[in-house]
């Protein structure tokens, strides 16, 4: 019993000491300058700022679990991973190929529709990034409505 | 009279053929195949935009993908696609295939 409450004091201590020691490890919380932000009408616009800028803009407000390791480790690697993917303050870098930018929409309708974003555990923790149908089918629509046709590109 | 005729004949053809020649210059290709991309390294002149022609010689879809030309296009098999590229500063841009990420062989676009 003895030996067993040592070993489970010992248990607390090591895991106590590993999460301390990993608040040492720190990320840095960047948000590089909006070099051309995406335009869309306002409401579309709110509904992009609440569900999707923290990981696909440069504009991310870095919540308070940003500054506790592990957590912190998490939350950067997804915002970099989303800017690089999807960044709506890199907008126009994608302008001027019309079909980069149509595939672009589709993913966001494609990737809205089915619920895939914003991801679950974001949603868990930020309820404003959890849409309602409405709100749904108003950025589905507005992405769709804004696909590029496929014509040639003005050379 | 018809010496000069000719003459102003000759250089247009000179002109148009010129200019043909900027033209596929300027028209870098590349084929992809399953995470491979032939030429590996794609040297392009800076400063200048350009079309890119991308094929894919695989029986499979390909992504033809870059974080930072911000590019992203899926070239289903046998088509030939051109992505259109802005004048890119001197430096090593990396491009992979997003469909074949775990099989991707290092790729890039050299602009010098």
């Amino acid at each position: 019993m003895t030996w067993a409450r040592h070993r489970g004091r010992a248990a607390l201590i090591l895991v106590g000491g590993l999460l301390m020691g990993a608040q040492l490890i720190r990320s840095a919380r960047i948000n590089p300058p909006v070099e051309s932000d995406l335009v869309a009408p306002v409401e579309i616009k709110r509904i992009l700022r609440d569900a999707c800028y923290d990981c696909h803009s440069n504009e991310t407000e870095w919540p308070w679990y940003s500054r506790i390791a592990p957590a912190s480790w998490w939350a950067h690697s997804e915002v970099l991973e989303g800017r690089r993917r999807l960044n709506f303050s890199q907008w126009d870098a994608y302008a001027s190929d019309p079909d980069t930018i149509a595939h672009k929409l589709q993913q966001v309708a494609a990737l809205v529709r089915t619920a895939a974003m914003a991801p679950w555990p974001y949603r868990l923790l930020h309820a404003r990034a959890r849409l309602t149908s409405a709100q749904r089918e108003s950025l589905i629509r507005w992405a769709t409505q804004e696909i590029p046709p496929r014509a040639p590109h003005p050379d | 009279m018809a010496k000069s005729g000719l003459s102003v004949l000759v250089l247009c053809a000179a002109v148009v053929l010129g200019a043909a020649a900027a033209a596929d210059e300027n028209t870098p290709e590349i084929k992809m195949a399953s995470g491979r991309f032939e030429p590996a390294q794609l040297r392009v002149r800076a400063n200048i935009p350009f079309k890119l022609r991308v094929t894919n010689t695989d029986q499979v879809a390909v992504e033809f993908e870059s974080f930072e030309l911000h590019r992203e296009r899926v070239v289903q098999p046998g088509e030939t696609i051109t992505v259109y590229l802005p004048a890119l500063a001197p430096g090593h841009y990396a491009i992979f295939d997003d469909f074949h990420r775990g099989s991707t062989a290092e790729a890039a676009i050299v602009a010098e």
